[in-house]
């Protein structure tokens, strides 16, 4: 499907002078019309082509010493000056021209004017091949009964195929086509309408280098074009340089600018007799040509050219309008889906759920086989994706070679090799960045498709070399040349894609939000945390005074009155006392309960051997009166508050020495290292725990004994698992009934959070 | 109260707002043997106007040994005794902060004042009457103390 100049490739030969020449400044014109240029207001003959001869009977160099004048009489010279001089030369269009040859012998003409980009009047004359213009009604049905036809259709496909069949029939080409360029400059037929002993071109495809740039360009700006000979033999133009300018004029817009020898090569090797020519232009870009061969020379009128031209728009107006519709109705659904995936989303306190758990999902935004998540380090997947190690190094890929804000291929395994693996799902991808380093992902399997060229598009031309002159020409095999196309997709839609950039900018909003709900949350809560330590703090204090108020004065009352107290006023002040020492106690405890805290603890290098050691001298009056016996292994240093340590310690070994057997206690204290933290036990020989209160214990308040059996609050081992939740362990009881008791508890090794410690620290250093 | 007797009076000024730990450490001070008078004022304005003998205490005499608790109503007891201890008219008065709180910070702020002791409230009546039996006899026998 050639129309222009080849471009290739070719190793060791520049082909770029090749390929560069300017076409559109070509010396000559097909023969089958004249070319006049002239100077206006006087409109001298300052140019004409070669073969006035023949046709006038004036030789070109007699021409141009003349003006209009002297070739047309003066009625005529007046409706040209008249036309002339309005703006727009369309309205003249063809002008029927009569030129007298010799004597009364006239020529009538069809006489095309335009102005160049140099500012020179241009005049192609063709011989009229009809007498008359034809009359605008005629050309109103022809275009009518095609909108007709087309106006019934539903099915884009039935659309092409009723313009190349309009076409042919105004026109009676041996074969018409209609032929669109694809993203990649490559064109194909998508219909065809021709005569029977001919062989189909339709599906064809046509590399990019059989149109190349320059000669889309010229499409764009001649959008009709005849070569009604392909055997022609081009004409000069005499003078070649224009006596104004002194160089070849420029003739982009004459119709009957001579064709470059490389197409009309292509066309000889195609068996192409006659070519016409109709751009389709869509948004300035040249969507498509109609392409009009002819076995043999043909002749269309300048009329019936306009009359193609004017069909093809408006058909292609109409095609426009459909595929757009088509567009639109699917652009729709995806803006639908897109709404009802964001509600979902900002529904769900995970977004991520939001984009899987409902129907539609992630998958029906872009019509893909499979979506993925990757969210920190976690991926949430649907339907049919790689597993989670090949996403893992397909998102390393990513982020270290696609930036911007969406990346889409429909061949993967071409871009990042290590993908041939898994091209079954993910020869396609899409994929937009949320934040940093956080993708989501569409997955498409392979599609293997099978193209057929109109020729090998790897020989679209060859290199000739004559008479020392290297000379590109067109390929003469145009015979069918399939190509299997692997590792490849369906394409992603410009549609699909807007929808999940649409979808990114959506789950960007709703991140941010969520981030800042969460910091915002955070806040709340720590300021409730420090509202309720500081009233669990000040409501110990506050409850103290009374408290120590009623034990003081109940105690100053047996002390001076013993004598005049009776036994039992003595027994009921005794209930008082006790009363108030339980009700201290508890103060105590809550007040230490409310210590432990998150943010109150100092993290450092701590040696539990003497956080222990404290703990022990604390409790040296019950160990010596208990006969306990305390062991430990050899202890390490963690990252800890000590202070919190010994507590912990206190209350362990404590309750140990408490919930004693009848034998001596006895109380060994280890430490293990684990992966990531140290496991510590404290283990007794009392009388141990049922293993179905094992959870209970560590709750605040609660007891499995009266105070009568075991005083206590209830609230130390709570305090403990308060300690070792702050530090970011664990803590748990393995015990049996009377078969004594072991408490585990875990530290991290590294601390808790040293990062967001070191932060903190690092503010405090700033301030304090 | 005779003139004799007023001569070796020691005046124990006790700053303190509730009336039953008032009464409690008069109780306490009853125990003693040593010749004293306790003063008492409800909160920290009476406090500091009582010491520099404004108003209705133009004629207080000078303690000996003033009991400050922390908590008290219209000015609280650590301005009252950073305010004696920035006073050279009576920064020399020994100053006992005897309250409930065994807050650090309570602890620390009051010695960084310069208070002479710092003593935690027994809960315990026994203990609350040999700790307040302990402080005047360490004030007035055992330690030496500026003859103002």
């Amino acid at each position: 499907m050639d129309i222009g100049l080849q471009e290739q490739n070719i190793p060791s030969v520049n082909i770029t002078s090749l390929k560069e020449a300017p076409i559109h400044i070509s010396n000559k014109i097909q023969p089958h019309g004249i070319i006049l240029v002239l100077a206006e207001p006087d409109l001298k003959i300052l140019q004409v082509s070669n073969n006035t001869l023949n046709v006038f009977g004036i030789s070109p160099e007699n021409t141009v010493q003349k003006r209009l004048e002297d070739l047309v009489d003066p009625y005529q010279l007046e409706r040209i000056k008249s036309g002339l001089s309005k703006q727009n030369l369309d309205f003249i269009n063809p002008t029927k021209i009569w030129i007298r040859q010799k004597g009364d012998d006239y020529t009538l003409f069809d006489a095309v004017f335009h102005r160049n980009s140099e500012g020179f009047l241009i005049i192609e004359l063709e011989p009229a091949i009809s007498q008359k213009n034809i009359p605008f009604l005629s050309f109103y049905h022809l275009a009518g009964a095609s909108i007709n036809r087309l106006e019934s259709t539903k099915n884009l496909q039935e659309f092409y195929q009723i313009i190349v069949q309009e076409v042919q029939k105004v026109t009676d080409f041996d074969r018409v086509m209609l032929y669109k360029f694809d993203d990649d400059g490559h064109g194909y037929i998508i219909a065809e309408e021709k005569i029977a002993d001919l062989e189909t071109y339709l599906g064809l495809h046509y590399p990019e280098s059989d149109i190349p740039k320059p000669a889309r360009k010229l499409f764009i700006e001649n959008s009709i074009r005849l070569i009604p000979d392909a055997n022609f033999e081009p004409v000069e133009i005499f003078p070649v340089n224009n006596p104004v300018t002194d160089r070849p004029v420029d003739l982009t817009k004459s119709s009957l600018r001579s064709a470059a020898n490389c197409h009309v090569e292509y066309l000889h090797n195609m068996g192409v007799g006659a070519s016409l020519t109709i751009s389709l232009i869509k948004d300035q870009k040249l969507w498509g040509l109609i392409a009009c061969h002819h076995q043999t020379p043909k002749y269309v009128s300048y009329e019936l050219r306009k009359a193609c031209e004017f069909l093809g728009r408006v058909m292609f107006s109409e095609i426009s309008a459909k595929e757009e519709t088509e567009d639109y109705d699917y652009r729709m659904n995806l803006t639908y889906i897109q709404t009802l995936l964001v509600e979902y989303m900002s529904q769900e306190d995970n977004f991520i759920d939001g984009l899987v758990k409902n129907q539609p999902n992630l998958l029906d935004l872009t019509s893909a086989k499979g979506a993925a998540v990757c969210f920190g380090e976690s991926y949430t997947l649907i339907g049919e994706t790689p597993k989670q190690e090949d996403l893992n190094f397909l998102v390393e890929w990513l982020r270290n070679n696609v930036n911007g804000e969406v990346f889409y291929t429909d061949s993967l395994p071409s871009l990042y090799p290590d993908s041939i693996s898994i091209k079954n799902i993910a020869s396609g991808l899409l994929a937009i960045p949320i934040a940093q380093r956080n993708y989501v992902l569409w997955f498409r399997p392979e599609v293997i498709q099978t193209v057929n060229w109109g020729g090998d598009p790897n020989q679209a031309f060859e290199l000739n070399q004559s008479q020392g002159n290297l000379r590109l020409s067109p390929r003469k095999s145009f015979e069918l040349w399939k190509e299997t196309v692997r590792l490849t997709s369906l394409p992603w839609r410009f549609v699909e894609i807007k929808a999940a950039l649409e979808l990114r900018k959506a789950i960007v909003n709703i991140v941010l939000r969520q981030a800042d709900e969460l910091a915002q949350l955070a806040h709340d809560l720590e300021r409730s945390n420090a509202e309720l330590k500081k009233f669990a703090y000040v409501a110990s204090h506050d409850l103290q005074e009374p408290i120590n108020q009623v034990a003081n004065y109940v105690q100053l009352l047996e002390m001076r009155y013993e004598a005049e107290l009776d036994e039992d006023a003595k027994e009921f002040i005794n209930y008082v006392v006790e009363g108030v020492s339980l009700m201290q106690t508890l103060i105590d405890d809550v007040l230490a309960y409310s210590k432990v805290d998150t943010q109150a603890i100092t993290f450092q290098a701590t040696e539990v051997e003497s956080s222990l050691e404290r703990a022990l001298s604390n409790l040296r009056n019950r160990i010596s009166e208990t006969k306990t016996i305390i062991t430990h292994d050899s202890l390490p240093t963690v990252m800890a508050d000590g202070t919190q340590l010994m507590q912990l310690f206190l209350n362990l070994v404590g309750n140990a020495i408490k919930f004693r057997s009848n034998e001596p206690p006895q109380i060994h204290i280890g430490a293990e290292r684990l992966e990531y933290e140290w496991l510590f036990s404290v283990r007794d020989n009392g009388i141990g725990i049922d293993p179905q209160f094992s959870d209970r214990i560590f709750i605040i308040f609660q007891r499995l004994h009266t105070r009568d059996e075991y005083p206590g609050t209830g609230m130390g081992l709570a305090i403990c698992k308060k300690i070792i939740e702050c530090h970011r362990g664990r803590i748990w009881v393995e015990s049996q009934l009377a078969q004594g008791a072991t408490f585990y508890f875990t530290i991290p090794v590294g601390g808790r959070e040293r990062e967001r410690r070191n932060g903190r620290n690092t503010e405090n250093n700033l301030f304090s | 109260m005779s003139v004799e007797t007023e001569e070796i009076q020691k005046i124990i000024f006790l700053v303190e707002d509730n009336k039953a730990d008032i009464r409690l450490i008069q109780e306490a001070l009853k125990t003693s043997s040593l010749p004293h008078q306790v003063v008492t004022v409800r909160d920290g304005i009476d406090a500091m106007a009582y010491l520099r003998q404004e108003g209705e205490y133009a004629d207080a005499l000078r303690p000996d040994l003033i009991l400050l608790d922390l908590n008290l109503p219209r000015k609280d007891g650590r301005e009252v005794l950073a305010e004696i201890k920035a006073d050279p008219k009576l920064k020399r008065i020994p100053v006992v902060v005897l309250t409930t709180s065994k807050n650090e910070d309570d602890i620390y702020n009051s010695y960084d004042l310069h208070v002479n002791c710092y003593i935690t409230k027994s809960r315990n009546l026994t203990q609350l009457f040999q700790i307040v039996k302990g402080i005047e006899q360490f004030w007035f026998s055992t330690a030496t103390l500026p003859s103002e």
